[in-house]
């Protein structure tokens, strides 16, 4: 079985030099950014508003950078396209940025996905110049407000399993761990731990293996209506996971 | 508390709006805030012995076992702040739903509630248009469904198969007022609460 490593150095200021880093795309969906997102978005190579995510970039980025001129903001933080169904997306920002020269791919013909959806199949299909050798894609507000957002951008993960996706929040982020790799995770402490979980979301899983963990998982079976593995916490800097099921993984991150 | 009760005195609502117990490990809440309520008569059920399971768990099996005069021959239990924040916390909260699936929990946000529909029954879901709705979804957290139909939605399922990786509902939207549910798994039903 292969190794998937895992790390969230996109968190970091500036990218480790140890090995190739992946390629970052961004998707920002229609939640309240988190306070990283400046960060995250100059990691980037490619960003993305989801419909209404092109809201809140207008309306709070320049909040997240109050030390800048708003306006200066918001012409330097120009996504590369706005995609989804538009329901949510108000035309004077849609116009803003358009002008500035962002390309806007109208999906409201297509009410079988979610915007997310389109978003990560549009990144796979139609992004040409994007080197995604080793890409991955971080995906901001994928957490909190409405459970069924939520629970539709986690089923997103299941759906582009052979992708890296990673759904952040303030608070958190998640990613999948296929169960056709064994996983190992490095965990950047000065942001992200120390809590953390492991889920088996979609189906049980008979048999789970881990180690770096307070508690970690011996050869146990995990299932919703018996265990979970819910406020754990990481030890030490490498986390090793392997399961018969796909499972979340989830890491607190550190509000500094 | 005072805050959502503006017009009202501060000091009289913390009197007023008192717990009939704090419970849990207790690694979080203020020690002059447990104070103030034990002043105030408030059982203090320290439970910080057991790790095993979380806070919410604790309580549930509180109002299970150790509540006599509490009638509970139609109990729903109520649970404020399940959601959002921390994703472990949130899936935690889940877990007690399907851990204790013979008794009504319902997990509330300011954006949404969430309960379980367990497979061993049919469920008819009556709407209060009014305060909630319309987006709602159906969610086979932990296993998935074979076969699931509903009535009263926008998209209803027809003996559908739903799972992580494939069709989930969510987005839907609630169109009468009612909605009925039958599945041969557990699943949570998830609908949007009004911002009035």
């Amino acid at each position: 079985m292969d190794l998937m490593r895992h790390s969230s150095a996109f968190l970091l200021p500036s990218i480790p030099d140890d090995g190739p880093p992946p390629t970052y795309a961004l998707v920002v969906l229609n939640q309240r950014l988190p306070r990283f997102t400046p960060l995250v978005w100059k990691h980037a190579q490619l960003r993305l508003c989801a419909d209404g995510g092109a809201n809140r970039v207008y309306d709070e980025m320049p909040g997240l950078l109050a030390d800048e001129d708003g306006n200066d903001v918001r012409n330097r933080y120009k996504p590369d396209a706005v995609k989804g169904d538009m329901d949510s997306v108000r035309t004077e920002v849609l116009e803003f940025y358009s002008n500035l020269g962002t390309k806007i791919v109208d999906e409201s013909h297509d009410q079988d996905t979610t915007d997310l959806h389109k978003c990560i199949a549009f990144i796979r299909d139609f992004t040409p110049d994007l080197d995604k050798s080793n890409l991955c894609i971080l995906v901001a507000g994928a957490l909190g407000g409405r459970f069924d957002h939520e629970v539709g951008n986690i089923n997103v993960l299941y759906r582009f399993s052979t992708m890296r996706i990673i759904l952040l929040s303030d608070d958190c982020l998640i990613h999948l761990l296929p169960r056709t790799h064994h996983h190992e995770i490095h965990i950047q402490s000065s942001v992200e731990g120390p809590h953390c979980g492991l889920v088996p979301i979609g189906t049980p899983s008979g048999s789970t293996t881990t180690t770096g963990l307070q508690w970690d998982l011996n050869d146990t079976e995990m299932k919703f209506g018996g265990l979970i593995s819910t406020s754990n916490i990481v030890k030490g800097d490498k986390i090793t996971v392997q399961s018969d099921s796909d499972l979340l993984w989830t890491i607190s991150i550190k509000k500094v | 508390m005072p805050g959502l009760l503006a017009d009202e005195d501060g000091n009289d609502v913390r009197n007023r709006y008192k717990p009939d117990a704090v419970k849990g490990d207790m690694d979080s809440v203020r020690t002059e805030v447990l104070e103030f309520y034990s002043n105030l008569g408030t059982k203090i059920v320290d439970e910080s012995h057991d790790q095993d399971t979380t806070d919410l768990h604790k309580c549930i099996a509180f109002i299970r076992d150790f509540t006599p005069d509490l009638d509970k021959s139609n109990l729903c239990i109520l649970v404020a702040g399940a959601l959002g924040g921390r994703f472990d916390h949130e899936v935690g909260n889940i877990n007690v739903l399907y851990r204790f699936s013979t008794m009504r929990i319902i997990l509330l946000s300011d954006d949404c509630l969430i309960h379980l529909l367990p497979r061993t029954h049919h469920h008819e879901i009556h709407i209060q248009s009014s305060v909630e709705g319309p987006h709602c979804g159906l969610v086979p957290i932990g296993t998935p469904s074979g076969s699931t139909t509903t009535t009263g939605l926008q998209w209803d399922l027809n003996d559908t198969e739903m799972k992580f990786g494939g069709l989930i509902s969510t987005s839907n939207i609630v169109k009468g007022d009612k909605i009925t549910v039958q599945s041969d798994s557990d699943l949570l039903w998830t609908i949007s609460i009004k911002k009035v």
